[in-house]
């Protein structure tokens, strides 16, 4: 337990008293908050963000730690520098989006679920995105690809690795 | 291609429409609003939407103004509840994506709607929910109201009616389940999404406890056209009992995948071969599922039918969330089912047994038929298990995979076949 030793910067603060203010009680703003954790910390919640939330909306840190687990992009290990999703859903994973997963797992050297040793490429499989009218398709971070080949893929993770080196 | 109907697209399919508010009043928008608030009662506009006969497009086609006339009819003074109104932005019913393109592409017509909701309901602190995984949807949406309150058609005392209305985007964290409306205002609260049992209805207690209406993005972005052109304009679109347009996801085998709008009722044959451009590659069709992973599949030599929520119904499946998936000759349905499945089982609450256990061991029936290791008696098991997850369950999402799956065997009973045991 690490309680107390992580904290908003007041920037930050300032901008958790405005989330509030749009909410009867502060625990109603558990989700916005715990992403907002995310957004400060490198896309994970680090140790001691759960107390710290729990402490700042008043609850406790097993309600906080029930909707972490709870919900699929709350995530308690550091991504990968590029964070790969790819839809396997229905439809998309008829469309394409089987074989892209596939190919990235060979490529990257990972499976779903997994980063790279180097930290800089972590992959996840995940539902119906509402885009499947662009199967298949691939997010970086936050940058949706689109109708992507193997090729484009091919290329992308060679020019990012470059730009690494 | 055959011609759309545009009532909720109209703006979107004009060349260079921005989405932001001068363009939005530019086309009329923001009409609708200023006649409820300064020409309406708010049981005027319940009765109109009434009128009407528009039923809400999340899923269930529950008619929308006898929804809104639930809620309390008292104004909530300082010793009562307050009233809420939710939009329905989780959109996350495999195959469906109009709810995407109107919040990206004319934000201001479904928030004008949700506008009016409030004032019908007397809310005067409106949520909309949009899915986490859609931070440009929430970034398009949090403009658009920021527009609004500079407008100072949000606030305190609108246009001088002494009305105040607050509206807050509250991004989801990625659970489908959390588009089941119990759930999503449980996830509002700062919860897990599970939902609750009914009664209480959320006209009663919803939202912290409160008298709350849950309302789908296309349904509210229906309401501007039903004040300003009157509930007569509005039901001259579409069938008797299924009135007005829709807004059509298709998706999967197709040659042009997206999202078209068209009367309630039309030709579901027509949808896929004069708005999709038909099946990809001039292939055949063999199958199609009609209204998102939760209705049952439909064969091809089924789909010369209406497309609205009874006839799909008497059909034996559902419109659901209006998401059509293709899928041409040469698909396996017992991969589609293992896709299906897969995900029920990822989103199941594990709130209630029949889900929880029924979705995990249905998707290792499933997986055996993938390795070639099934066998008539694992068929009928599959079929059997998904009838056991039917009526058992809190909400409606064991109902739907039960009858997904069910749909399935008795569709296609000889793919599963080509994987058994040799
Ligand atoms: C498992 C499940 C998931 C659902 N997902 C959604 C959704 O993503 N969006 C939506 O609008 N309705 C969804 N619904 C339907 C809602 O519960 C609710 O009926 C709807 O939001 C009401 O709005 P409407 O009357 O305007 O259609 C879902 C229902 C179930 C059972
Ligand atoms: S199935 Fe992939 S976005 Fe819908």
């Amino acid at each position: 337990m690490r309680l107390g030793t992580v904290r908003f910067s007041e920037a930050v603060l300032k901008e958790v008293e405005a989330l509030f203010a749009r909410y009867p009680v502060k625990v109603n703003a558990l989700l916005p908050l715990l992403h907002m954790a995310q957004r400060e910390n490198g896309g994970w919640l680090q140790p001691g963000w759960d107390s710290y939330i729990a402490e700042l909306c008043g609850t406790t840190l097993n309600h906080v730690r029930g909707v972490i687990t709870f919900y699929n992009m709350y995530r308690t290990s550091a991504p990968g520098k590029y964070h790969i999703m790819v839809c396997t859903c229905l439809p998309c994973g008829l469309c394409g989006g089987a074989e892209v997963m596939e190919h990235l797992e060979k490529r990257l050297g990972i499976h779903a679920g997994e980063t790279t040793g180097d930290g800089m490429f972590s992959l996840e499989e995940v539902q119906c995105l509402a885009a499947c009218d662009q199967a298949p398709l691939m997010v970086v971070n936050e940058d949706m690809q689109k109708r992507i080949t193997l090729e484009q893929i091919d290329r992308w993770v060679e020019d990012t690795r470059a730009k690494k080196a | 291609m055959a011609e759309e109907k545009l009532l909720l697209l109209k703006n979107i399919r004009q060349q260079g429409y921005g989405g932001d508010y001068a363009s939005y009043k530019k086309t009329g928008g923001g009409a609708a609003f200023k006649k409820a608030l300064t020409g309406m009662t708010p049981a005027e506009v319940i009765e109109t939407v009434k009128e009407s006969g528009l039923r809400g497009r999340g899923g269930a086609g529950f008619p929308c103004g006898v929804k809104w006339s639930f809620m309390p009819k008292d104004l909530p003074g300082p010793d009562q509840k307050p009233h809420y109104l939710v939009c329905n932005a989780d959109e996350a019913e495999p195959g469906t994506l109009k709810d995407h393109v109107l919040m990206l592409g004319d934000p201001h017509m479904f928030i004008e709607g949700m506008m009016i909701g409030c004032y019908a309901m007397r809310s005067t602190h409106g949520y909309i929910y949009i899915r986490g995984e859609s931070p440009h949807a929430i970034r398009r949406v949090q403009a658009a109201i920021d527009e609004l309150y500079k407008a100072k058609l949000l606030g305190k005392n609108i246009l001088g009616s002494g009305v105040q209305l607050d509206l807050t985007v509250h991004p989801g964290a990625g659970a489908y389940i959390c588009g089941e409306e119990t759930a999503m205002l449980d996830s509002l609260e700062g919860k897990r999404g599970l939902p609750r049992s009914k009664p209480p209805f959320p006209a009663q207690s919803g939202f912290n406890a409160c008298p709350t209406t849950v309302n789908n993005v296309e349904t509210l972005a229906n309401i501007p056209f039903i004040l300003t052109e009157g509930p007569k304009a509005f039901a001259a679109f579409g069938s008797e009992n299924n009135t007005g347009t829709q807004a059509v996801s298709i998706s999967g085998h197709v040659e042009k995948p997206g999202v078209y709008e068209m009367d309630m009722g039309h030709n579901l044959k027509s949808i896929l071969e004069d708005f999709a451009g038909g099946v990809r590659g001039g292939k055949k069709l063999k199958a199609l599922i009609p209204g998102g992973a939760s209705a049952p599949v439909m064969r091809a030599d089924e789909i010369d039918v209406p497309y609205d929520f009874d006839s799909l119904m008497k059909a034996g499946t559902m419109r659901g969330s209006a998401a059509i998936m293709v899928f041409d000759e040469d698909t396996d349905m017992v991969e589609v089912a293992n896709r299906t499945i897969r995900f029920f089982n990822h989103e199941s609450c594990g709130q209630c047994t029949p889900c929880r256990e029924g979705t995990f061991w249905i998707k290792n029936m499933i997986r055996q038929f993938g390795d070639d290791a099934g066998d008539e008696a694992l068929l009928s098991l599959v079929h059997r298990a998904a009838g056991n997850i039917i009526g058992t369950t809190i909400c409606a999402f064991g109902d739907a995979v039960g009858g997904a799956l069910q749909g399935f065997v008795q569709k296609f009973p000889e793919d599963f076949r080509n994987h058994f045991q040799s």
